[in-house]
């Protein structure tokens, strides 16, 4: 099992979980996040901005589907042909256990 | 050194709450997410908290059996409260064992996930000591 972290545009949230839904990953985990990236925010006039709202989607899924997953957010999360500064990020942690509360069993 | 990353009802936060302290977790953080589950193949499932949903005052009004069903079969993101902990290994059992007693439901769906990962290092900031000495 691995846990996807995906920061992507609050904007395009609504893509992401739709396109993940229509490839069979439905079950997701959004917050509302503030961030920066390697640009070091954005600059607007002479006032800079790093603390831009984005949105972190987690999920926690099997390891067979992770290139899987990681194109169809990739896809839906792209601004553009060739995509933009700002479009996000995605981190892939590996996961020992995952429990379901209602009927205790282990794995998803 | 394990990290529990576990996601239930909003209304389960101060049970879920009182199950970590008697479990022994030394601190945790909590917050606010929105979020959805697999989808509900089988209507059956749901049938039950359909209908007592569907009784609720308010639920005559038109839209509302679209929405009951998109939160019910797992469209829609509902609210949840997500808990974040750092626990020694041997404890991971425990732990896991507590949080679901105290988020078990009859609703069949929704009581919520556990995840368990492995952490590579952590820092207490006071103190400076780090690994299984800092959790």
């Amino acid at each position: 099992m691995i846990l996807i972290r995906a920061i992507i545009r609050p904007e395009k949230k609504d893509e992401v979980l739709a396109e993940l839904s229509q490839a069979g990953f439905n079950a997701v985990t959004a917050v509302d996040v503030v961030g920066r990236g390697k640009q070091k925010g954005i600059k607007i006039g002479g006032v800079v901005y790093d603390e831009i709202p984005k949105t972190m989607l987690i999920m926690a899924v099997r390891a067979e589907y992770k290139q899987e997953i990681v194109k169809v957010i990739m896809e839906a999360a792209k601004t553009g042909e060739k995509g933009a500064y700002g479009d996000g990020k995605i981190f892939i942690t590996p996961v020992s256990e995952v429990y379901t509360v209602s009927s205790g069993m282990k794995e998803l | 050194m394990q990290e529990i990353l576990a996601i239930v009802r909003m209304n389960k936060t101060g049970a879920t709450k009182k199950a970590l302290i008697e479990a022994g977790v030394a601190g945790f953080t909590a917050f606010k997410v929105m979020g959805r589950g697999k989808l509900v193949d089988d209507p059956a499932v749901i049938a039950e908290r359909k209908a007592a949903m569907m009784a609720m005052p308010g639920a005559e009004e038109q839209d509302a059996e679209m929405l009951i069903d998109g939160f019910l079969d797992g469209h829609r993101l509902f609210p949840r409260r997500m808990f974040t902990m750092l626990v020694h290994d041997e404890d991971v059992t425990g732990i896991v064992e507590a949080i679901m007693k105290a988020n078990r439901t009859e609703n069949k769906v929704g009581d919520g996930k556990i995840i368990v990962m492995p952490m590579l290092d952590a820092v207490r900031v006071r103190t400076g000591e780090s690994g299984e000495d800092a959790v």
